[in-house]
């Protein structure tokens, strides 16, 4: 197996900061800087090989050992519960999971409450928690639009800021998990590499902590 | 790795019956009901099933320590070993799956729980000297819980975050818990141990004191010191190493081989399964997931055997076969051939000429 250190970044603006802060924790990698067509990069000196995939990939790129560490939403460790070390709260991406509906709505349990989201585990257990029965309709994208065209009576979504939920006359009508950023492992990289592994957990501890 | 899984399944048989363990066979079927009462105990809760001649709901084994504990006696101690293929699912379909392992089972004493800690270390070095066997003590967690005032749903939780190493939150957890702050700062410790065994001891003792019983503390910690001193380079004491605590009771411990992303070996204490299956008796074994090496047998000898005998047309049987015999006095597998065959590699090659056999490659 190489001794580099694999990183599995989530492609878009989180991975941007993600690499910024790998970066000042003393993990630079100039290809990266100047991407061209290449699809991983590495700096040998600093002992890393990144390689960028979509955010909901993290998770398995590092179950599966293709990778050794990524950094990944909770939202989406508590989907997908891959069987990862959980090493680190980044602090990157915070947001929150909630569930929201038009303004106007109150569920009166009268009947099966109809769920559009893209995280249809963490549905399930929030309101199989409440005794809830639910339909869950799967959606991959514009989450927002469901209840407004009447294909579901509520979401189960990523809030950020909540503008969009508020241009769209929906509300928060409550918080499942606060979300944010995590550093993980792969559990039998992190015994091969554990030294390495919790070098970037230190360094990247630092920084979160100044 | 050096060798082909043929012989690597050769060698771990070594390691078990070297140490006494007897080789224990069974059918592939068993009545599903064994497995349908005891589904939490499956690596996953899918079985494959049919309805025998007679009506009876059968299952295609889905794990081997069930069978091997509902048919074992349980007089005196039972020490065997296994060699079988289970039927489990594995993504969207089911798959026949290579397993080895071993079970010892009756009157557990320390004796018994070092040897076969040892055998599972051994077992690792035998597939890779880089591994390493990952080694816990789910009672004694259990019980430093329990004694520093955590429920049994914040145990779970706990166990949770631990085998997570996310001790960031385990600890704003135990901040939100009625227990004494010193309670707290020692669960974080114990859970976040990872160190090899050798250097276990004088934590174990330090962080558990007033939080499990003195002899409990002590057996394991010369548990620790064994497999320190045995296999400094393979053993460590890794608390974040759990498991169901319905069927773990005492030690539980996985284990690694650099090169394999998942864990190849899982064992443990499983009183709690003899428990509830009604079996008066203690147990501690491990199971070799052997479809995990795969990715290590990138020789394609596994396609042939260890030694290709290519043999001229015009030799006689009897030359051929006595020069196989040669060849095979080491337990490697010959294959004779006249020819090459294409695309299988072979890790020696011999011809045989007029002279005798060559070895040309």
């Amino acid at each position: 197996m190489s001794d580099l250190i694999n990183v599995a970044l989530p492609k878009g603006r989180l991975g941007d900061s993600v690499y910024e802060l790998f970066a000042a924790a003393g993990y630079r990698c100039p290809e990266i800087e100047n991407p061209g067509r290449r699809l991983t990069f590495e700096n040998p000196e600093a002992d890393v090989r990144y390689f960028w995939v979509k955010p909901s990939d993290v998770a398995i790129y590092v179950e599966k050992g293709a990778a050794d560490i990524g950094v990944a939403g909770k939202d989406i460790l508590l989907e997908y519960q891959p069987d990862v070390y959980e090493l680190l709260d980044v602090g990157l991406g915070r947001c929150k999971m909630a569930v929201a509906a038009p303004k106007e709505f109150t569920d009166e349990r009268e009947k099966t409450l109809k769920v559009a989201t893209k995280f249809a585990n963490v549905a399930k257990k929030y309101y199989s928690q409440l005794g809830r029965d639910i339909e869950i309709i799967k959606l991959n994208g514009s989450i927002e639009l469901a209840p407004i065209l009447g294909l579901s009576d509520v979401i189960v979504d990523i809030v950020e800021t909540g503008a969009t939920l508020r241009q769209n006359n929906l509300e928060v009508k409550s918080t499942l998990f606060e979300v944010s950023a995590r550093l993980i492992a792969n559990k039998a990289s992190y015994r091969f590499k554990r030294e390495k592994i919790n070098e970037i957990k230190k360094q990247i501890s630092a920084i979160k902590g100044e | 790795m050096e060798f082909s899984q043929s012989e690597l399944n050769r060698r771990l048989r070594g390691v078990f019956e070297r140490a006494g363990y007897r080789r224990y066979r069974m059918s592939k079927f068993e009545e599903y009901d064994l497995y349908a009462q005891n589904k939490d105990f499956l690596v996953s809760e899918n079985v494959l099933t049919f309805t025998d001649l007679d009506g009876r709901l059968m299952a295609l084994k889905p794990d081997v320590t069930l069978s091997i504990v509902k048919n074992c006696p349980t007089e005196g101690i039972e020490k065997l070993y296994y060699h079988e293929n289970v039927y489990r699912a594995a993504g969207l379909s089911f798959r026949e799956i290579a397993q080895a392992g071993l079970e010892c089972i009756g009157e557990i004493d320390e004796y018994s729980v070092c040897e076969v800690l040892a055998l599972a270390a051994e077992s690792l070095e035998t597939i890779s000297e880089n591994c390493e066997l990952a080694v816990s003590h789910l009672g004694i967690f259990r019980d430093a819980l329990r004694n520093a005032g955590l429920q049994d749903a914040s145990q779970s939780e706990v166990f949770r975050l631990t085998g997570e190493k996310n001790f960031g939150e385990l600890e704003k957890y135990l901040e939100k818990q009625e227990i004494p702050e010193k309670f707290s700062e020692k669960i974080l410790r114990l859970a976040a141990i990872d160190l090899p065994a050798a250097e276990a001891s004088k934590e174990l003792k330090e962080v558990l004191d007033g939080l499990a019983e003195k002899e409990s503390i002590d057996l394991f910690s010369e548990t620790c010191d064994f497999l320190g001193g045995e296999f400094p380079r393979t053993v460590r004491v890794d608390f974040s190493t759990v498991g169901d605590l319905r069927y773990y009771s005492g030690i539980f411990f996985k284990g690694y081989v650099d090169g394999v992303p998942t864990g190849v070996l899982s064992g443990g204490q499983y009183d709690g399964l003899m428990k509830k299956l009604r079996k008066p008796a203690r147990a501690i074994g491990f199971a070799l997931y052997l479809d995990a090496l795969e990715p290590l047998f990138n020789d394609g000898a596994d396609g042939g055997a260890d030694i290709l005998l290519l043999y001229p047309e015009k030799a006689s049987a009897r030359t051929v076969f006595e020069y196989k015999k040669m060849l095979s006095r080491n337990g490697e597998t010959v294959c004779a051939m006249r020819l090459k065959p294409h695309g299988k590699r072979f890790k020696k090659v011999y011809m045989i000429t007029e002279g005798g056999v060559l070895q040309v490659e």
